[in-house]
Parts: structure tokens; C-alpha cells; sequence
């Protein structure tokens, strides 16, 4: 096949496989909500391996970066709804609406990104952890404290014009854009700086614009993620964007792996389904009194027990699932873009 | 054999705190030399490596690479302009296999839109702070990235150049047996040639090397020795090492510098070197003059002595 | 005008105070540990608690007295005490010799485990529900300067001298005695204070016992301040706590007493001439603006890493 060509064929697999699935899914609402709330969870922790895994930084304020790209494509959603660009069906002015706010959500996004990162990656790495925390604390306030986002209340009436091949294509290019960047040169540069900062500095390696890079390619996704989340769900408030959050996409990076592209994938759907499908079954068995009273513990148990498996994990498994394995390293090596070297 | 300077500095020097760490380092290094740099434990041998690649900043004097002042530059862009090292303990990457910690090391001449010759002229002219020259680097690098995204033909093509010239550093080294091994896993005298194989990886004009033979038995000195003045030979360098074997040092290098508390004390071939009573009481103190019957030199001014 | 202003400066103290206390032990343990311990402000939430419990126990007449109120004191700090050796002899420990991160990670996790699990409405927990911690001291007013346009509260001039008896006793440990002298042995340089004799292990069960019963110490105070106790305190208080920490240095005793105070009082100033809205913002903000400055933090040294 032509060198030219192949960079394109995962893409073009990825299309026709995920709109089969929309054909097929996408009618029933429950199965599609569910669906890209996994998604966007999966986009969020494959995007943090970039900068936790990958390049070893500690970064935990994932849902900031989330919430910026969340606001800004809502409120760019809210604010061109009633417009639409003539000459297009009306579904597809909508779709190009759309990808057009998440576009400005992702940059939105990276922008605060590249504005965060460049100060405090120049710093011991401890300090980007208290950064980023202050980050995503300090855009929760601002979002709180503005009628423009809506304030506590958050913004509703956002079109809900997402769907699962949406979601999903988002989930294939990040787990796409993570895979060729760790099989290039600037892939072993990010584990070279986590392995050994000075020694890659000291070997032409500019540490800091490749962290800062790293840095801004997460955000941009988190801000996508965010984006795809605003138009799923009703109404976007701060409180879907707290620490808590953060914390939680940590949890999956480290329980997958960190620097497992692999690992964050099935770490992601596994601690979105589990509390999903626990609640469910509450539901159902328990019927509206007990039942509900269950799920409602299913939350509230959620977050110690994420505590605890930190805990626990970091003293039996501290590589988690998949260490730094991917699941394409167990492909025959005559496929395309499989690599060897780099594990 | 001389050759144009490569690397100098003039009376460098590094303080923390009240300590000072090395004082009024003088040092040249051209085309095909081969010099060694001694001393005592805590002489300052290896904050004088860390001053020439940029991991400390120099409180005075300058330090030169062909010419060029490069005080206070980082030391990737150190090493863009041809010093490269070895660490005293052995700082490779782990995880990674043999042949990717070389990788990492080489990084393409080509670039997408403005050539590295262009910008390091740039950055030249301007003494290293021109801001046209980092817009430039910065939009190589997005190219850059983009490429990689895309596997690009370009891309493909840059990717199996630099896995070519790793592979053929590995078979200089004698390790291309281990290429798919991680680093972790090596032996530790292979570990120590593959240190100096990635930092020929960046194609440098002066390599430091920081005790390359520290732990090793003698028929690996041996061969060390050997494979230090092949590599001078075969890519041109010039050599700077740090060494406590006396008898490699005294084996391979032309000329030897010693330090004793951060200041140099003796200057010279090995063999005029070895018999200076300066070094001989700084490695074996006053008394073993004294009992040999040897004239304890005047005390040299050390950085602790205050300087008026 | 100027009576706000004293107003605030005489809140900002107290506040500033407290976040010293747990400042404190935030940068006693990043010392010696390097480490730095997500769940400190969590443990401060349980002395709260603990005391409490014990408050409720003692009931509205003894837990007014004086030995109430010692007591009410010396079960937090005990109790936090012993689950600071706790959580360092089997969360900490173990992972001492592996890479930051780890530790770093366990941390959140017990940190996230304390004050989520203290809000599950389950047997002896809590439960998420703020409650009104009793009045050990029966508020009067101190100092009313003109007409009420400044009001010192009794129990603000007891809460500043217990805060500054706790930390003039740990200057004392610090810097006086042997234990304290160890402590900063192997905050140096944890292998050779090993080599010289020191017990390295117990002196870091010790540091986090003491730090630990200093939060405690600032949760009773605190508890007085505000009234309202809820499981999550930890977090909020913590995180503000830590940021002071940072900016006086961490690592550096002064430094974090310096941090808090100066935190206490941009707060309060802040909070008083704009809106309560932006409270959690400000810490943070203050944090960033001072590490842009000062890269150590106000009295850090950025320690030049060996090569």
C-alpha cells in the first residue's frame, strides 16, 4: 500500500465501523447515554496518560481543563443555535455546529493548557500537582461566580446534538493521536523525560517544550471530552467538574497503567460501567424505595472505595493493570504501524 | 593532533551559597584531543561537567562552544551544539529498550520548514535570545508533530534514518546483540557503553565522559582504552574524561588537569603530572610527603582561602 | 473604615493561625519525607471530630471547663496522633524507597478514603450532614472597641494563645532538643542521618505523630471558629493550608507559620472587600502569583538536584 496512504486507513476503518454502530445503537437513548458517558471518560483518561503516563508529570486537574472546553462549546452552542448555515440540510448545519464548538472548546482548552503548563513545568514536579489542582479549583469559582456561564445553575438548553459515533470517533482519534505519537521520535522523547529528565535534557531532548506539549495536547482533548459532554446531557453545572472528577480520571490512569494507552481505555470503562451498572441493578432489584436508597450508596461509596483501591494498588501493583503494555504489542508484526522497541 | 577549539571556558566558575564549588577553570579542548580531568573525591571534576553542559549556570567566567558564548543556555541547547556526556552513575533509560535510549539521542537534521543550519545562525547572530529563531524552532515543531500523526512519507523516512544510525552506534559499541533488550536488563560494563553510544547519538564534537570505567575489571579497562581512541578517530571528537584509574588515565590521555577543591592544581602530560608533588599530597596528603621525605609544596590558594 | 480594616486584620490572624498550625505539619513531613501528604488535612477533620465526640460526652456542663476543654483537646491530638503513626507505618513506610509518585498517589487515596468515607451515613461514620460542633467556650466578648464597630471575641484571643503556645512548644522541639535536631538530619539527607545513628524510621513516625496532633489541634480551633463541621472540611482547609505551606517554602518551618498568616489575611482582605464567592480562588491564585516570583516558595531554597 502506498506510504502516502497509510496514516489514513486506521481513520477510514474507524468511520465505517463506528457508523455502522450508530445505525445499529444509536435509537435507543439509555444504550447511547451510556455509551458516551464511557466515551467521554475514556477520552479523558487516555489524554491524561499522555502527560501522567507518558511523560511521568503529575497532573490533577483534568476536570478544569474538561470544564473549559464544556463552557465554552455550550455556551458557543446556546449563543449560534437559532443560526444555521444555508444551503446545508438542516441535520447536517447542526453536526457542522457542532464540531465547530468542539473544535473551540479542544483550543479553548489547550490554550489554557499551554498558559498553566509553561510556568509550572518549569518547576519540580510536585508543584504542577499543586498547580493544577489550583487550576481546576480557580476555574470552578469562575464558572461559579459568572451569569455568562450561569452561574451555580450551569447552562441548559445546550442542543443536544451528540451521538455515539460522535463520542466515539472522538475516543478512536485521541487513542489514535496517543499510539503515533508514542511510535515516533517524540513519543520516546516523552519517556525518556519520565524516566530520566536530566539524562534526556542532556541529550537534546528540550524537556520542558516537549512536557509543555504533552501538556497542551491533553488539554485539548479534555476540553473535546468536555465539549461532547455538554451536548449530552441537559444541563452542564460546576459541580460536574470538581476535584472529585479530577481524582477520578487519575484513578483510571493509575489503575490501567500509567503510560498504558490499553490500560486507560479499560480502566475507563470499567470504573464508568461498574457504578453504572450497580446502580442499575439497584434499581431494578431493589425497586423505588430500597432500591433507590442502594444506588444512591453505590455513590456515595464510590469515592472511598476509589481511595482505597489507590491505596491498595499502589502497595500490591503499583503499575496497575497493564503496567506499560498496550494491547497492540501483541500484534503479528507484518500489520501496519505496529512498532517494535518501545514498550 | 590539534584541530579548531571546540570547547573552552576561561576562568569558570561555579558558587553555592558561600562554597565555592570551582574556581578560575581554565580549559580547552580541540579536534582529536584526548584529556583527562582528576582529582579527589569532591574536587569539583564533575560540577566542571555540569558547567560545560549547562546544568549549572556559571557565577563567573565564560564558557565557549566553537566560539560561541553559551553561559546560562539550557543544556538540550548545549548539546544541539555538539557537547554531549556520560554520567559519574549511569543515567540511561530504564524502561526503555537499548536501542531506543539511542534514538532518543538522535534527533533529525531535517527539519519541516526552516533548516537547523538557519535557525542556529539566527541564534548566533543574536548571541542565543532571538525570538524569530525560537517562532521558528516552535513551528518545526508543530509540523513536526503533525507529521507523526499523519505518518507522513516524510515522516516514515526521517523515523527509518534515525533507526538505521542507532543501529549502526549499537554495532560500533559492540551491542547490537542487545538492541531489543531494556537497559535495566543490561549488564552493568554494557551499561556503560551504551551511555556513550547515546551520547554519540547526538552527534557531538566533544564528549565527556564522566568515570566510564568505574566498576569495570581490567580487561574491560583495557578494552575501554582501546574504544576511547577508536571513537576519537573514527567521528572526529575531542575527549574529556574523568577518571580515578590512574592507569587509564595515565594510559590514553596527552594531557591531564587536576583539581583539588574546585581550583586547579597541576597542569601537563601524564608523566609530569604524576610526579608533582602538588598532586601527590592532594591525593595522598601532607604526611606522605613528610614520612617519604618529599618537599611539602606551599600551600596553593584553595577556594577556601579568601580571596582579597 | 479603619475599624473594618482592624476588623479584618484581627480575622485574617485567626485564620491565618490555624492554617499555620496545619501548615506545619504539612512542611514537618515534606521534610523529612519529601512527600507531600494529601491526607493531612483529612486527618485534621478526624481530630475534629474526635473531639467532637467527646465533647458531646462530656456534655454542656463539663465540656465548658477547663479540663473539658483540655480534654477535648488532648483526645483529638492523641487520637490523631496515633493515626498518623498509623497511616505512615502501613500506607507510607512501604513505599518509602519507590519512586515520589507512588506515595504521592496513595496519599489522595487515603486522603479521599478519610473524608469520603467519614460522609457514608454508616455505623460509627458521620455521615455527610454538617453538624454544630458544642460550645467548649462559651463566646463573650473580649474587646469591644467604640461602638461595636471592632469586636474581639474571647474565644479568638484563646484560640490565638493556644496557637501560638503549640507552635512556640514545637520551636522549642525543633530546635532545642535532640529529637528535633534528628529531625532535621534526616530531613537533609534521610541515608547518612541513617548512617550516623539516627533511627530514621522512628523519628519519621514521631514527625508525623506531631504533625498530625497539631492539625488535630487546629480542627478543635477551628471547630470553634466556624461552628459548622462536615466531613469534607478536611479538603478545603487542607488544600488552602498546604498552598501556605508552599508559599512560605515547604519544607521550612518559619516559612509555613509566614505562609499562613500571610494566607489568613489576603483572604480575609479579599473576601471583605469583594464577595465570599471568590474564597476558594484566592488561595490558589496567591499561590500562582507567588511561585511565579519565587519559584521556592517565600523562604525555600530550589535545591540544585545532583547529577
Amino acid at each position: 500500500m502506498p506510504a502516502a496512504l497509510r496514516g489514513l486507513v486506521p481513520v477510514l476503518i474507524a468511520i465505517a465501523v463506528l457508523a455502522v454502530l450508530q445505525v445499529l445503537v444509536g435509537s435507543s437513548p439509555f444504550f447511547v447515554y451510556l455509551a458516551s458517558i464511557v466515551g467521554v471518560n475514556v477520552v479523558l483518561a487516555v489524554s491524561l496518560n499522555i502527560v501522567n503516563g507518558m511523560t511521568g508529570q503529575f497532573s490533577i486537574g483534568h476536570a478544569g481543563f474538561m470544564a473549559v472546553g464544556a463552557y465554552t462549546a455550550g455556551k458557543l452552542s446556546l449563543l449560534i443555535k437559532d443560526l444555521a448555515i444555508s444551503g446545508l440540510p438542516g441535520v447536517v448545519s447542526d453536526q457542522v455546529q457542532f464540531v465547530g464548538t468542539l473544535l473551540a472548546g479542544g483550543i479553548a482548552a489547550a490554550v489554557c493548557g499551554f498558559v498553566v503548563g509553561l510556568p509550572s513545568l518549569r518547576l519540580r514536579g510536585d508543584y504542577l500537582a499543586i498547580v493544577t489542582l489550583g487550576f481546576g479549583e480557580i476555574i470552578r469559582v469562575i464558572v461559579q461566580n459568572l451569569d455568562l456561564f450561569g452561574r451555580a445553575l450551569g447552562l441548559s438548553g445546550v442542543p443536544q446534538t451528540s451521538s455515539l459515533f460522535a463520542v466515539w470517533f472522538c475516543v478512536f482519534l485521541v487513542t489514535l493521536v496517543a499510539r503515533r505519537i508514542v511510535g515516533s521520535t517524540h513519543g520516546r522523547s516523552l519517556w525518556a523525560i519520565r524516566e530520566d529528565e536530566v539524562a534526556a535534557e542532556a541529550m537534546g531532548v528540550n524537556t520542558t517544550g516537549y512536557k509543555v506539549r504533552a501538556f497542551v495536547i491533553s488539554s485539548f482533548f479534555a476540553g473535546v471530552a468536555g465539549g461532547l459532554f455538554a451536548h449530552f446531557v441537559p444541563i452542564i453545572n460546576p459541580g460536574s467538574f470538581t476535584f472529585v472528577k479530577s481524582i477520578e480520571v487519575v484513578v483510571m490512569v493509575v489503575a490501567g497503567g500509567l503510560g498504558s494507552t490499553t490500560g486507560a481505555i479499560v480502566a475507563a470503562v470499567f470504573l464508568t460501567l461498574l457504578p453504572e451498572a450497580l446502580r442499575t441493578l439497584f434499581l431494578q432489584v431493589g425497586g423505588l424505595d430500597t432500591g433507590a436508597s442502594l444506588a444512591q450508596k453505590v455513590d456515595q461509596i464510590r469515592m472511598p472505595v476509589y481511595g482505597i483501591l489507590l491505596v491498595i494498588l499502589m502497595l500490591v501493583r503499583p503499575q496497575g493493570l497493564f503496567g506499560t503494555r498496550e494491547i497492540w504489542d501483541l500484534l503479528p508484526r507484518w500489520l501496519p504501524g505496529t512498532r517494535r522497541g518501545l514498550r | 593532533m590539534s584541530g579548531e577549539v571546540l570547547l573552552q571556558t576561561v576562568r569558570a566558575g561555579i558558587e553555592f551559597g558561600g562554597l565555592r564549588a570551582l574556581h578560575g577553570f581554565d580549559l580547552e579542548i580541540r579536534r582529536g584531543d584526548l584529556k583527562g580531568l582528576i582529582g579527589p573525591n569532591g574536587a569539583g571534576k564533575t560540577t566542571a561537567f555540569n558547567l560545560l553542559t549547562g546544568v549549572y549556570v556559571p557565577t563567573h567566567g565564560e564558557i565557549r562552544v566553537c566560539g560561541e558564548r553559551v553561559n546560562g543556555r539550557q543544556p538540550h541547547q548545549i548539546n544541539h551544539l555538539g557537547v554531549a556526556r556520560t554520567f559519574q552513575n549511569i543515567r540511561l533509560f530504564r524502561a526503555l529498550t537499548a536501542l531506543d535510549n539511542v534514538r532518543v539521542a538522535c534527533l533529525s537534521d531535517e527539519r519541516p520548514v526552516f533548516t537547523r543550519a538557519r535557525i542556529d545562525e539566527l541564534r548566533r547572530r543574536s548571541s542565543g535570545k532571538s525570538p524569530v529563531a525560537e517562532a521558528m524552532d516552535a513551528l518545526n515543531n508543530y509540523v513536526d508533530w503533525w507529521r507523526a500523526l499523519l505518518l507522513t512519507p516524510g515522516f516514515q523516512k526521517e523515523e527509518a534514518e534515525l533507526t538505521r544510525r542507532a543501529e549502526e552506534l549499537l554495532e560500533v559499541m559492540g551491542l547490537s546483540h542487545r538492541r531489543d533488550e531494556r537497559a535495566r536488563n543490561l549488564p552493568y560494563g554494557e551499561q556503560r557503553r551504551l551511555e556513550i553510544a547515546r551520547a554519540l547519538g547526538t552527534r557531538p564534537k566533544v564528549l565527556l565522559l564522566d568515570e566510564p570505567a568505574a566498576g569495570m575489571n581490567t580487561r574491560e579497562k583495557g578494552d575501554l582504552m582501546v574504544l576511547i581512541r577508536q571513537l576519537r578517530d573514527q567521528f572526529s571528537l575531542g575527549l574529556l574524561v574523568i577518571e580515578h584509574d590512574m592507569k587509564l588515565v595515565m594510559g590514553i590521555c596527552e594531557e591531564i588537569t587536576v583539581l583539588d577543591h574546585g581550583v586547579t592544581i597541576a597542569r601537563g602530560a601524564p608523566e609530569r603530572v604524576r610526579q608533582d608533588p602538588k598532586v601527590i599530597e592532594a591525593y595522598l596528603g601532607d604526611s606522605y610527603l613528610a614520612s617519604h621525605g618529599l618537599p611539602v609544596p606551599p600551600h596553593a590558594p584553595t577556594s577556601e582561602t579568601p580571596v582579597t | 473604615m479603619i475599624s473594618d480594616f482592624a476588623q479584618h486584620l484581627i480575622n485574617g490572624v485567626a485564620a491565618g493561625t490555624i492554617y499555620a498550625l496545619v501548615a506545619l505539619g504539612y512542611t514537618m513531613v515534606y521534610g523529612v519525607l519529601k512527600l507531600i501528604n494529601f491526607a493531612h488535612g483529612d486527618v485534621m477533620m478526624v481530630g475534629t471530630f474526635l473531639g467532637y465526640g467527646v465533647a458531646q460526652r462530656l456534655g454542656p456542663e463539663r465540656q465548658s471547663t477547663l479540663w473539658g476543654v483540655l480534654l477535648v483537646f488532648l483526645a483529638a491530638m492523641l487520637g490523631c496522633a496515633v493515626l498518623g503513626f498509623l497511616i505512615e507505618r502501613f500506607a507510607y513506610r512501604p513505599l518509602r524507597d519507590k519512586p515520589r509518585l507512588t506515595a504521592l498517589i496513595t496519599a489522595i487515596g487515603i486522603s479521599f478514603t478519610l473524608s469520603y468515607g467519614f460522609q457514608l451515613d454508616f455505623g460509627p461514620l458521620p455521615g455527610a450532614a454538617p453538624r454544630a460542633f458544642p460550645e467548649i467556650i462559651i463566646p463573650a466578648e473580649w474587646l469591644v472597641i467604640g461602638d461595636r464597630a471592632v469586636v474581639i471575641w474571647n474565644w479568638q484571643v484563646i484560640s490565638l494563645a493556644i496557637a501560638i503556645a503549640l507552635m512556640l512548644m514545637l520551636q522549642g522541639l525543633v530546635y532545642r532538643t535532640r529529637f528535633g535536631r534528628a529531625m532535621r538530619a534526616v530531613s537533609f539527607d534521610h541515608r547518612t542521618a541513617a548512617l550516623m545513628g539516627i533511627p530514621v524510621d522512628r523519628i519519621i513516625a514521631l514527625t508525623f505523630m506531631l504533625g498530625s496532633a497539631l492539625a488535630a489541634g487546629a480542627g478543635i480551633l477551628y471547630a470553634i471558629k466556624d461552628t459548622a463541621i462536615q466531613p469534607l472540611m478536611g479538603l478545603y482547609v487542607g488544600l488552602k493550608a498546604f498552598v501556605a505551606a508552599v508559599i512560605g517554602g515547604i519544607g521550612n518551618v518559619p516559612g509555613a507559620v509566614v505562609g499562613g498568616l500571610l494566607l489568613g489575611l489576603v483572604e480575609e482582605f479579599v473576601v471583605g472587600y469583594s464577595s465570599s464567592s471568590w474564597r476558594d480562588a484566592v488561595a490558589f491564585g496567591f499561590l500562582i502569583l507567588v511561585l511565579l516570583v519565587r519559584p521556592g516558595g517565600l523562604f525555600g531554597r530550589v535545591a540544585a538536584e545532583k547529577v
